[in-house]
């Protein structure tokens, strides 16, 4: 546990002196909700018909903006793998007494704790200023689903970073990466309203799985089992990321 | 408990990329260190000790042959060697958003020291490298002669019995140098075993009980400083300082059919393998009357490292 402590107060020194990233973290999302969220709400007038049910486009669109959030941030945790590389830190790193999966754990530990922050500013965000009736009761639910998409997210992300030696390839294929999985999700827009091949691929994506869930938990939209799959679906894809992470950053050297 | 602290058998280390030859950076390579010795890896550029450092320290995995650390397999307990070792890499390493102050402060806690061992070990180290000026100071403001400073005293911070010093003086001044040196031979007296790579060859003569000279992936000698030295040609070196150099000297010498003769103003360096030939030498260019000074020394270990290499290119 020390190892695992010890990355996470290294991540905390060095967040705490870079506002940028800090600003990344937690108001991204927020801005998302506010500025998108809210446009498309008025454009949208009347609201969205989801599984017979019409709900404010803010709403909707919480889940996404949180499932957004924890994609953002697994992004941004991996690409400290560059910073770390490019500093020369990264190497040393391997070299020290812990094991890679700590070294993982520990990163993510961290990142895990803004994604809850970040989750409870925007929900308050929501509730407040735009009044999105959350489901209070699940809410500490919703903390454990941002935690383990952010885990997921980060693994599935650290493995195409230990990978691509190249800061700009990175940037390229995480840029197409983010794009293609937001769009081909229900982040945006609910799936039977869409085109029968992009519904059908959206079903493979764990950023649908992840939202679904997000969505039942805050708003109640969706049914029990198919959130059951999704969740399934998920934890699966968070197993599988972490194990093939700790096997890359085995060979990262 | 065995005095053997790292033991390296038939290590090889192949690299394989596609569409390119497979590089064999280690290839057979074997290697004993005794507990607090410290042992200098030498060789040029591309010679493999980076690789064998590499591996040494879990970094790499070798395509085969073993090598243990304090007894534990490098493959097989990958964690138990890098809790008795730490290492300062060839490239630099310092967090460079970070304070040289909290460098120190997390590269401690990552070796498990405590809040108050980190802030004993920073003010004495801060003092010994003269880094006291520079603690609030961020890694990225620092100069590259500064940043491995950093780099170098952290490691003195935890009590490792294994050291790996990959070009650890690299980008330092002459002051720093100094420095650096005379904490590793502390550190080397205090029974720490210490492994060394450098390019700097009068450093390892200084610093190295053992060393071994690598090129290619595999070792060419090995053995003491001085035993390694015995093994270049054993040439001796004569330098004639003259008030002037008439042709008598010149014939004096060259009629005794040294190896090289060289003349640069009123000084002559002469080169010879054997002892006795510099003393008949020196004898006969005394009897011109003209000697004002004479010096005779042995190779270098930079000589011997350079015709071993040499020989070995030409071999080869």
């Amino acid at each position: 546990m020390r190892e695992v402590l010890a990355v996470v107060y290294r991540e905390y020194l060095i967040r705490r002196t870079s506002p940028t990233w800090l600003f990344f973290d937690l108001a991204v999302p927020l801005l998302y909700l506010l500025m998108f969220g809210v446009a498309f709400d008025r454009a949208l007038g009347q609201g969205l018909q989801v599984n017979g049910e019409t709900i404010a486009y803010n709403a909707f669109f919480l889940s996404g903006v949180l499932s957004m959030s924890c994609f953002g941030s697994g992004m941004n945790q991996s690409y400290g793998f560059f910073v770390d590389r490019d500093n020369g830190i990264f190497y040393e790193f391997l070299t020290y007494p812990m094991t890679r999966g700590q070294f993982l754990l520990g990163k993510i530990l961290f990142q895990c704790s803004m994604a809850v922050v970040q989750c409870l500013i925007t929900i308050a965000t929501g509730t407040l200023l735009l009044h999105i009736a959350i489901r209070w009761q699940f809410l500490l639910l919703v903390l454990v689903g941002m935690t383990i998409g952010t885990a997921g997210w980060f693994f599935f992300l650290a493995i195409i970073a230990f990978r691509i030696r190249r800061n700009d390839t990175y940037n390229t294929v995480i840029n197409v990466t983010y794009f293609v999985l937001m769009f081909l999700s229900s982040t945006f827009y609910p799936l039977d309203r869409v085109p029968a091949w992009l519904s059908a691929l959206a079903w493979l994506n764990p950023l649908t799985w992840h939202t679904d869930v997000l969505r039942f938990l805050t708003i109640g939209i969706g049914t029990l089992s198919t959130v059951f799959v999704e969740v399934i679906g998920f934890s699966l894809f968070l197993v599988l990321s972490f194990w093939f992470a700790v096997r890359t950053l085995q060979r990262a050297a | 408990m065995s005095d053997i602290a790292i033991e390296v058998q038939d290590l090889v280390k192949i690299f394989r990329r596609k569409n390119h030859e497979p590089i064999e950076a280690v290839s057979g390579l074997s290697f004993r260190v005794l507990r607090g010795e410290i042992y200098g890896l030498l060789g040029p550029n591309g010679a493999g000790k980076t690789t064998t450092i590499k591996i040494l320290t879990t970094l790499l995995a070798p395509t085969s042959g073993a090598a243990r650390v304090m007894g534990h397999d490098v493959v097989a307990e990958p964690l138990a060697v890098r809790r008795q070792t730490c290492v300062v890499l060839q490239e630099n390493a310092i967090e460079l958003y970070l304070s040289v102050r909290n460098n120190f402060c997390t590269f401690g806690r990552f070796h498990g020291l405590r809040v108050q061992e980190i802030e004993r070990s920073l003010d004495r180290l801060s003092e010994l490298f003269g880094l006291r000026d520079y603690l609030n100071e961020k890694g990225m403001d620092l100069s590259g002669g500064l940043r491995r400073r950093v780099q170098v005293a952290k490691t003195f911070m935890v009590d490792k019995p294994v050291v790996f010093l990959d070009e650890a003086t690299t980008g330092m001044d002459a002051f720093n140098k100094r420095t650096t040196l005379e904490a590793i031979k502390e550190e080397s007296r205090k029974g720490r075993t210490i492994v060394l790579t450098t390019h700097l060859l009068e450093e390892a003569e200084e610093l190295c009980d053992s060393v071994a000279i690598m090129n290619h992936g595999t070792i060419i000698a090995r053995g003491s400083v001085e035993d390694v030295k015995s093994m270049g040609l054993r040439l001796l070196y004569l330098s004639l300082s003259l008030e002037r150099i008439s042709d008598d000297v010149v014939q004096a010498i060259r009629h005794r059919q040294p190896l090289n003769v060289e003349i640069k103003n009123n000084t002559v360096e002469v080169t010879v393998r054997e002892a006795a030939l510099a003393l008949d030498i020196l004898a006969a260019v005394r009897e011109t009357g003209h000697l004002r000074h004479f010096e005779i020394t042995s190779a270098s270990l930079e000589d011997v490292f350079v015709q071993l290499v040499d020989r070995e290119g030409s071999a080869g």
